[in-house]
């Protein structure tokens, strides 16, 4: 009975991290599956918007979420700006991806000691109303720290999808990457085109920032411990498709979430890996791949 | 003039097309054709010579613009070996066909269209572009090209890879459309017999140069020189 609940329990919270992992990978999906992109450094935007909404609620007193949310325009003209100039120094010179890869390793540490020359390495958390809270029924508790994110991921996760298979912008970015000139024969700036799905990419990790921090306390290297499980998860979902990131997000919280409930929280790390290599053995593709 | 780096391709091709018409481009395998075709999509660069439109009486250079934007001047373009998305569905394909401003309002009646001339891609609108079989993707690629609502459309070798009965109905096709909607067609093709069929007249390329021009498909198929390129007599 006791071993019934302890499982039930794993499962749902598993559901929970699963769907904020989505938040984190989404941006990835788009720039490393859609865009071709290896952009290692998406977990520390990610933090910098834990950062972004830290500032907004211990300032001004703002709700991290709401904040997170409110950031996403700066985030999105911050990934524009940011793919003008990986586009410019690498990708237009033809140079090969590796540079690519370099580049993206550097602004990674770039990043995190600006966060540590502006926040220090200490952790810092944020205040709402909601932190600290759980919601029940019977023997389930969930705390209401996992569910709202949660929530929020979801909505993200919906929301990039519908943009981009009903918008023509939409379907562009979903097109760019197969096929540069006949892109180009489609009337449609591939150049443009990637700013903007590259500025959107950014944009998410505004909101999945805010909701990291919301989670738990965050420090500034802290987005090292999820590049490997953003990368499990775009793979595993599929390069590209939201859907399965979705998919292969809730999958890779569930695995966690029962492997630390029933093994100890330090094997969770060879989860991912261990998913993602035995999917890849049996599904070279993904789950959605197309 | 025009060629891929220090390689010459093109020497002095001049080559017109009167609104209304139906041009076909002959010439055998590597002769300049699909090289020709690019330069006026602005997929190549001409080192000498220009690019001309005439919209109203107001002549445009095409010349040095993107390819973006020529497209956007609704000029559509059918590319060899077709470079369909092939991870999208075909209606995806399709209505990335209609980005441009200009096509997107006509979306739903040019896509109603397109299902009507090619019924079989009706009910193929939710596979996958690169799972269909080559006639059914040269299909979409003539349908995508359509939903730009061009006023040109330019094909490059639709025959490639289909067999004898569906290069007729493909070009039957481009005939159709052209037909219903008023279109000005420039069309390379290598099989002779079926690209006079909708030909209003033609220029038989040789080696980077006009061979021979002909004003009219009977005067394409009587003329000595084609016989003997294409008809072996
Ligand atoms: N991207 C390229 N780089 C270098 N040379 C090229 C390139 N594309 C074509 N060529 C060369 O240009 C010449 C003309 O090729 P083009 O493709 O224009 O011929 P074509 O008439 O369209 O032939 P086909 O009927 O086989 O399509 C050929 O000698 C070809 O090898
Ligand atoms: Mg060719």
């Amino acid at each position: 009975m006791f071993e019934h609940q302890l499982f039930l329990n794993a499962v749902l919270s598993g559901l929970l991290l699963g769907g904020f992992y989505a938040s984190v990978s989404i941006g990835l999906t788009i720039s490393f599956g859609q865009l071709n992109i290896v952009n290692i450094a998406h977990p520390a935007f990610v933090i910098v918007g834990s950062y972004a909404a830290y500032t907004a609620n211990s300032g001004l007193g703002l709700d991290p979420i709401v904040s997170g949310i409110l950031f996403m325009p700066v985030f999105f003209a911050g990934g524009a700006v940011f793919y003008r100039v990986y586009h410019v120094c690498f990708e237009a010179r033809g140079d090969d991806p590796l540079r690519g890869l370099a580049f993206f390793f550097g602004i990674m540490f770039v990043i995190e000691v600006l966060l540590i020359i502006a926040y220090g390495v200490d952790y810092r958390l944020v205040e709402a109303a909601y932190i600290g809270e759980t919601v029940g029924y019977g023997a389930i508790t969930l705390p209401l720290r996992m569910v709202a994110p949660f929530l929020a991921a979801l909505i993200l996760t919906f929301g990039i999808q519908l943009f981009l298979s009903k918008t023509f912008t939409g379907r562009a970015i979903m097109a760019v990457a197969q096929d540069q000139i006949a892109v180009q024969l489609m009337a449609i700036n591939p150049t443009y085109i990637k700013q903007i799905a590259f500025g959107i990419a950014i944009m998410t990790a505004s909101l999945a920032g805010a909701l990291l921090i919301v989670i738990g306390p965050v420090e500034p290297s802290m987005g090292r411990q999820y590049i490997g499980r953003v990368f499990a998860i775009a793979v595993l979902g599929g390069m590209g498709s939201i859907p399965g990131t979705l998919v292969a997000a809730l999958i890779l919280g569930v695995a966690e979430s029962l492997t630390a409930t029933f093994y100890g929280p330090s094997w969770a790390p060879a989860v991912s890996f261990g998913l993602l290599l035995g999917a890849l053995a049996l599904r070279p593709q993904g789950l959605f791949g197309r | 003039m025009a060629g891929y780096g220090a390689a010459r391709v093109l020497h002095g091709v001049t080559v017109h097309l009167e609104q209304g018409e139906t041009v076909v481009l002959l010439g055998a395998n590597g002769n300049g054709k699909s090289t020709l075709i690019n330069c006026l999509m602005g997929l190549v660069r001409p080192s000498q010579g220009t690019i001309l439109l005439e919209v109203n009486g107001v002549s445009q250079e095409l010349t040095g613009l993107s390819t973006e934007s020529i497209v956007d001047m609704g000029i559509a373009l059918v590319p060899e070996g077709r470079r369909l998305f092939p991870n999208l569905t075909v209606r995806e394909n399709l209505l990335l066909g209609a980005y441009r401003l200009a096509a997107r309002p006509a979306r739903a009646k040019n896509l109603e269209f397109c299902f009507h001339a090619f019924p079989a891609l009706a009910d193929r609108q939710k596979q996958l572009a690169g799972s269909m079989s080559g006639g059914e993707q040269q299909m979409v690629a003539i349908a995508r090209a359509f939903m730009s609502a061009p006023k040109i459309l330019v094909v490059d070798e639709p025959s490639v890879g289909l067999s004898p009965i569906m290069v007729k109905q493909v070009i039957s096709k481009i005939d159709e459309l052209k037909v219903a909607h008023g279109l000005t067609v420039l069309m390379a093709e290598q099989n002779f017999n079926q690209a006079i069929r909708i030909a209003d007249r033609g220029y038989v390329m040789v080696q980077g140069q006009v061979a021979f021009e002909g004003m009219d498909a009977a005067e394409l198929r009587d003329n000595d020189f084609v016989r003997k390129a294409y008809l072996g007599v």
